[in-house]
Order: structure tokens, then sequence, then C-alpha cells
């Protein structure tokens, strides 16, 4: 008798299960594998020894590059002046703001201590796209964070969206202004003095 | 006799805001959009398909950019106040931020959020949101009650009572007010048309007006200075993160000016979607 009420659980269960990841969207489970990969990274003892650090620091590079679209944030970011650039410039381009991002964000991942991800809801926006709501939750503090996904082969993500300010087009108008009166060289430059 | 000063600010702030009206009237049907679709990322699709070049359309999030008329003025004071809060007033902030422990700085903005309610509780109702106006009113009478006079956010506890943020700029947001222009106050930050109007609005929702100011209980001699002071502890009490947020804007912008008056901007924009 035991036993059979086991299974019942079990089975209803398995049923919730399924039924709750087709409610979550294939983009979300794209995203939280990618997410509870950095999380288990993160929480990894080996990366608060310093000498085992830069090598954890490239696998959490890898997985985030992994699930994070650079050409198309890059393209993005540029908008319509995106085609007034070389292909090798779009290149350079790619390569210095991807940089710009790592370092910034990758600072800002590896100070999260207890920080609870949330997944509140998938959103289709039409043509393979899709925009999945996030929480995160720590420290009594709560921030909206959206990330918009597109599907090329596998999801990835091509905008973060953080208390309504969208990263791509914050990153639009100040590449907008500065190429209004600076050379694509100039702007790829500056981003790269970022860097150093 | 002191008191006449603020009162004649404030007659000017809303004539202003009547001078206001009329010149937004233009930008009306754009913003209309926005304010109507509810959802923030589906209220900027229909704009996308504006922007040219690039095969399929190259994001969601493209609108029409405010104007930006007052350009040298605001440069200037994106530059005074980087200087004032960035520079001089950041090891103050650390300072307090170190003396005074997490929970007395949030108990602090609390008891002021609370305080204020009104003003929140006011421009839920003018945007005809009574959801929201019953989820401000119930926070106010529970965080008075068991919250220690807005102390603690008891209330915060049970998701439908989060805390809420609608001011005076959303509510003429709303009803369909552009940005108008973007505009950089000393001290006071990144601003629009609309939103400086909207300062004037929640200035008069504010209690502190009302029990200090020029139409205050006190009579002749009231001390109208406090609520400078009270608003004053309260940017101050807030600024360590403050700071932290418009670091995480600044520090990895490559124009920083762009970056605040585009972030603003945005989260303005959603803020009135909402």
């Amino acid at each position: 008798m035991q036993r059979f009420a086991t299974r019942l659980v079990l089975s209803f269960l398995i049923v919730f299960a399924t039924a709750a990841s087709a409610l979550a969207g294939p983009a979300t489970d794209t995203l939280s594998t990618s997410v509870d990969r950095i999380i288990t990274l993160l929480s990894d003892p080996a990366y608060k020894v310093s000498d085992t650090r830069p090598a954890m620091r490239a696998k959490l590079i890898a997985v985030i590059g992994e699930i994070f679209d650079m050409k198309e944030l890059s393209r993005r970011a540029l908008g319509p002046e995106w085609n007034k650039f070389t292909p090798e410039q779009q290149e350079r381009f790619v390569t210095a703001f991807g940089r710009l991002l790592e370092n910034t964000y990758l600072d800002k991942i590896e100070s999260y201590t207890d920080e609870k991800v949330q997944y509140l809801k998938e959103q289709d926006l039409g043509s393979d796209k899709a925009e999945v709501a996030t929480k995160v939750v720590g420290k009594g503090k709560e921030i909206p964070i959206s990330y918009r996904l597109m599907d090329r082969s596998g999801w990835k993500v091509y905008d973060v969206v953080i208390e309504g300010v969208s990263l791509v087009q914050n990153y639009r108008s100040q590449f907008g202004q500065i190429l209004m009166n600076e050379s694509p060289d100039a702007l790829i430059t500056k981003i790269s003095g970022k860097n150093t | 006799m002191t008191a006449a000063l603020p009162q004649k600010c404030i007659l000017i702030l809303l004539m202003l805001s009547v001078l206001a009206m009329t010149g937004c009237h233009a930008r009306n049907q754009a913003s209309k959009d926005f304010g109507t679709v509810a959802e923030p990322t589906a209220a900027a699709t229909p704009q996308a398909a504006a922007t040219p070049g690039i095969d399929d359309a190259p994001a969601e999030a493209s609108y029409a950019p405010t104007p930006d008329p007052l350009y040298r003025w605001n440069k200037f004071w994106f530059g005074f106040n980087d200087l004032f809060y960035g520079g001089l007033m950041r090891p103050f902030a650390k300072g307090y931020a170190f003396v005074v422990p997490k929970p007395v700085r949030s108990g602090l903005t609390n008891a002021y959020q609370n305080f204020i309610f009104p003003i929140r509780f006011l421009n839920a109702l003018l945007q005809l949101d009574f959801k929201k106006a019953s989820k401000e009113f119930g926070r106010f009478m529970i965080n008075s009650t068991l919250g220690i006079g807005g102390l603690i956010d008891v209330a915060k506890a049970d998701p439908n009572l989060a805390p809420g943020n609608e001011d005076f700029g959303q509510t003429l947001g709303y009803w369909g007010a552009g940005d108008g222009f973007y505009i950089v106050w000393p001290l006071l930050g990144p601003s629009t048309l609309r939103d400086t109007v909207g300062m004037a609005g929640d200035a008069a929702a504010n209690p502190l007006t009302w029990i200090f100011g020029p139409w205050s209980f006190g009579g002749e001699d009231n001390p109208w200075y406090w609520s400078y002071i009270i608003k004053g502890g309260d940017v101050f009490n807030n600024m360590p993160n403050t700071l932290e947020s418009y670091d995480s804007i600044v520090k990895p912008a490559v124009d920083p000016y762009t970056a605040v008056k585009d972030a603003y901007i945005q989260y303005r924009r959603n803020a009135v979607s909402q």
C-alpha cells in the first residue's frame, strides 16, 4: 500500500515537472541551464583559491560565451551604423565590445554571494525571439532582469534589460552619439581604451 | 514672511505645468502608444520597424529619441553633479554607510517612503489604477502599525503588497504627456520637462509641504526649512545606494553623459508603462 502511494506521488511529480517546464518554454530552459552552471562554478571552492582562480574564470567566460551571442549583441548595439563598418572593423568591434562587457559584468557576477534567480515568465517576441523575465533576489534587494533570446540553432541572449533599461539600447545611444563626430576606428579605440 | 517664497515657487511651477501640457501636445500620440500597451517590451516593438538598415529589425527597444536642446547646460550640470556626488560626497557616503548599518539605513528609507505614501496613493488614483491605490493604502496601514511607523516594511512579505513607485511624472505620462526634452538639474540630476512638472506635483502631494509649507497649520513662523532638511536627509541616507546604481551605469559607459541620459529615459518610460 505504501509503495503504491509513493509511486502515485512520484508519477504526479513527474507530470508536474514536465508541465512546469512546458510552461516555462525552451528559452527559459536554455537560460536556466547556463545560469545554474555559472552558479555552480562560482560556488566551487576552487574559485576562492587564488591560483586556481584564473582557470575558473576562463571556464566562466566559456559558459557565458555559450549563452551570449556577442556578434548579435554588438550588431544591435550599433544599430544601422553596423553596415557602415567594414567586416574587419566589425570583427574588431565585436572583440573590443565583448571584452568591455566581460570585464564589467564578471566583476559584478563574482561579487554575488547568496542571490537567487527566480524565473518569472517567458514571453514570445515573434520570429524566433523570446524574453525571459527573471528576478535576482538577495540581501533585501530585488532586481528585475529580463533576457532577450533568439533561436538560431539554439537559444542565445542578445539583450539584457535591467530595471527596464536595455543594455543594447543604452550602448546604441552612446555609440550613435560618438559616431556622429568620430570614425568607427576612433570608437573601437575608445572601447579598447576602457579595457586596459 | 519667509513662507511667501515657496508659495511663489509653486505658483511659477504650476504656470509652467500649464505651458508644458500645451507644449507636449504634439508628442502625445507617440507616447500614448507607449502608455497603453501593457508590456514594456511589447510597447517598444511597434516602433522597431521604423529603424531601417539591418536585415531583420535590429531591436525591440527602438524609439524616438528624447530631444536635448539644452545640451550645453545639461552637460555642464552633469559634470557638476558628477563631481559633487561622485567626488565630493562619495567619501561622506562611504563613511556614513560604514558607521550606520544597512538595516538602520533601510529603516529610515522605509519610514520616509511610508510617510510620503499620499504621493503614490494619489497618483495611482489619478491613473485610475484602483488596484495599485488599494495596495498602497494597505501597505500604509500595515507598515504604519505593525511596521512601527513604517520603519519596517512588513507588507513586502506579501507578494501582492510589493512596494510601488507611482509619481506625478508617471501620471502625466499615463495621460499622454511625452518626455518633452531632457534636462539635468543642479543637484537634483537627470529629468525631463514632464518629470520636472511632476516634481512640482509630488511636492504638492507630499505631507511635508502641508506640515511645513506655505499653507501649513503653523502660521507665520512655521519652520518651513524642515521639509528641505528632511528631504535632504533622505537623499543623503540613500546616497550609498544611489552611488552604487550610478556607478553601474557610468563605469561600463563609453560616453557617460549619454549613458546616464538614456538610462534615465528608458527607466522612466518603463515606469510609465507599468
